[in-house]
């Protein structure tokens, strides 16, 4: 495991995980790439922008420590240090989870810059998780971003979907409404992608999607039984026993965070012995 | 059954019929307006030669003889002579508008009556289009140069000249432009040329896998696409009034 500390100031990077379709892997991905960034020793939060219908805090396996919320800070009801949750598996990881029983229209604008505003001052990187859609929801978690990670299934629709995200993107940010600041960096995540299905044609080649998109690729995440159990016990996959998903996941953090590795695509594979012993340290 | 009831409410409502009803009446009149001199010999000979040239148009039209621009000859012996001589043309002149104050027994005596600034001119021949034409002219060409992807869901618009993208045209996003329309990259979107009704706009794409192309309001959608032109590098155009597209070698 790669540990590194950082010294001050923190980072104060902003990063939207979205996709415009639902269901394509945005929380699951949220949660695998800030534990991930948490892991190689980020001060990393992840807040969860799905207002109405919370699931992070269930991806993240703290859905019994929720006492006050995204809106509660938002509407001066709680103070920011109340409502973050402190990961017990890693102690730079903190998750703001939102609440189950209000609707977007309880997120305001400013008050999402003051939170996270606030949490620039103490993390390096601040995971958006948005909700699925172009409505309020996902604009507001989208504005304040400075990277934006679109996760895309291989299938036409998703592909449509994520390319109307990038649209909104280059469009509706606080980056494009400023002069003279740099666009959002987009990167494309590739989820859910099956060697075979590609191979009977069944779904869309990487290529394909790249050419369709064109944004530089994140990473491609292997279909796989890990990435469900994982969410099912409440462990983000990159926390979880090692697996193909995992080690995608962990490469596309590493990318995330600006290192050079090199792309490959895994195939879902049982871990053997020789997996286990020595498939961590590639 | 029927047929009593229908007695009942005879005898219920005993029928009244009044003498007369009262309608708003809208009808169309023609407005002679006289511009500046008295009307001479070569007034009457240009009133001949417009009445020769469309007499359907003219015969037995009611018509209001207009003194807008020139109030000077509104005099009732200028208007007693021209209400003759058009008369015996056959316009059925009846009314007179901004003619000042004139004899009102006189004007009676005349069978004419004053109309007080109602009814509006329709527009002269082509005002607005010529002028609006005319401004077009004045403006220079406002070409458009994208040089991102078109996205999803967004539109373009280059409304007076061309547009080119220097990127590819998603599914689902689309590009207008009154002049010519290029894409270095692959059309999979809407494009419009010739938006305006230039005919003689073309659309340029490096790969044609478009959804809708119309060129002056002609369309034809992804389904109808020349089978050698999509996937390839092309040129769409009109001609003769239909959508040709070719491959570009």
């Amino acid at each position: 495991m790669t540990e590194q500390l950082k010294e001050d100031p923190p980072l104060g990077r902003v990063v939207v995980i979205t996709s415009g379709k639902g269901g394509v892997g945005k929380t699951t991905s949220a949660a695998a790439i800030s534990a991930g960034l948490a892991k190689m020793g980020y001060k990393t939060v992840v807040i969860d922008f799905d207002v109405g219908l919370r699931n992070l805090d269930m991806t993240m396996g703290c859905e019994r420590r929720v006492v006050f919320d995204f809106i509660n800070v938002i509407q001066g009801d709680a103070r920011l240090k109340q409502a973050l949750i402190r990961d017990k598996r890693l102690d730079n990881l903190s998750i703001l989870p939102t609440s189950q029983t209000r609707d977007k229209d309880a997120l305001t604008k400013e008050g999402v810059d003051t939170v996270l505003t606030e949490l620039k001052q103490e993390f390096d990187y601040i995971i958006c998780d948005s909700p699925a859609g172009i409505e309020r929801g996902a604009q507001l978690a989208m504005y304040f971003a400075d990277e934006a990670v679109v996760v895309t299934n291989p299938e036409v629709s998703s592909v449509r979907d994520s390319d109307r995200v990038l649209g909104l993107l280059s469009s509706q940010t606080r980056r494009a409404e400023t002069e003279g600041s740099e666009p959002v960096k987009a990167q494309v995540l590739l989820t859910r992608h099956d060697r075979t299905r590609i191979e009977n044609g069944e779904m869309m080649t990487v290529e394909d999607v790249l050419e369709i998109l064109a944004v530089p690729l994140l990473g491609i995440i292997p279909e796989s039984q890990a990435v469900l159990r994982a969410s099912n016990i409440g462990t983000p996959v990159t926390l979880d026993e090692p697996s193909a998903a995992s080690r995608s996941y962990e490469d596309a953090v590493a990318r995330l965070t600006g290192q050079e590795v090199e792309m490959r695509i895994a195939g879902e594979r049982r871990p053997g012995l020789f997996h286990r012993l020595f498939g961590r340290s590639a | 059954m029927s047929s009593r009831h229908a007695k009942d409410r005879r005898a219920g409502a005993p029928a009244v019929i009044k003498p007369f009803q009262i309608r708003g009446r809208f009808l169309t009149a023609l407005a002679i307006r006289l511009e500046g001199t008295p009307p001479d010999d070569a007034f009457y000979q240009a009133l001949d030669e417009q009445l020769q040239q469309t007499p359907q148009f003219f015969s037995e039209a009611p018509v209001v003889l207009d003194f807008a621009k020139a109030p000077g000859i509104a005099t009732t012996e200028k208007i007693r002579d021209l209400t003759k001589a058009l008369r015996e043309r056959n316009l059925l002149v009846f009314g007179v508008q901004n003619a000042g104050p004139v004899d009102q027994p006189a004007l009676q005596a005349m069978g004419l009556i004053p109309i007080v600034a109602a009814g509006r001119d329709a527009p002269g021949p082509n005002d607005g289009a010529r002028r609006k034409r005319g401004i077009e002219k004045l403006l220079p060409p406002d070409n458009k140069i994208v040089t991102a992807p078109v996205r999803s869901g967004q539109t373009v618009l280059a409304d007076r000249g061309d547009l080119t993208v220097v990127g590819s045209v998603a599914s689902g996003a689309e590009l207008v432009a009154s002049g010519n329309i290029h894409v270095y990259g692959t059309l999979r979107g809407r494009a419009m040329a010739g938006a305006h009704g230039d005919a003689k706009a073309r659309i340029f794409c490096r790969k044609l896998d478009a959804e809708l192309v119309a060129i002056a309001g002609l369309y034809q959608t992804s389904e109808t696409l020349a089978p050698e032109a999509r996937g390839r590098c092309a040129q769409i155009f009109l001609e003769d009034e239909k959508l040709c597209m070719e491959a570009l070698k």
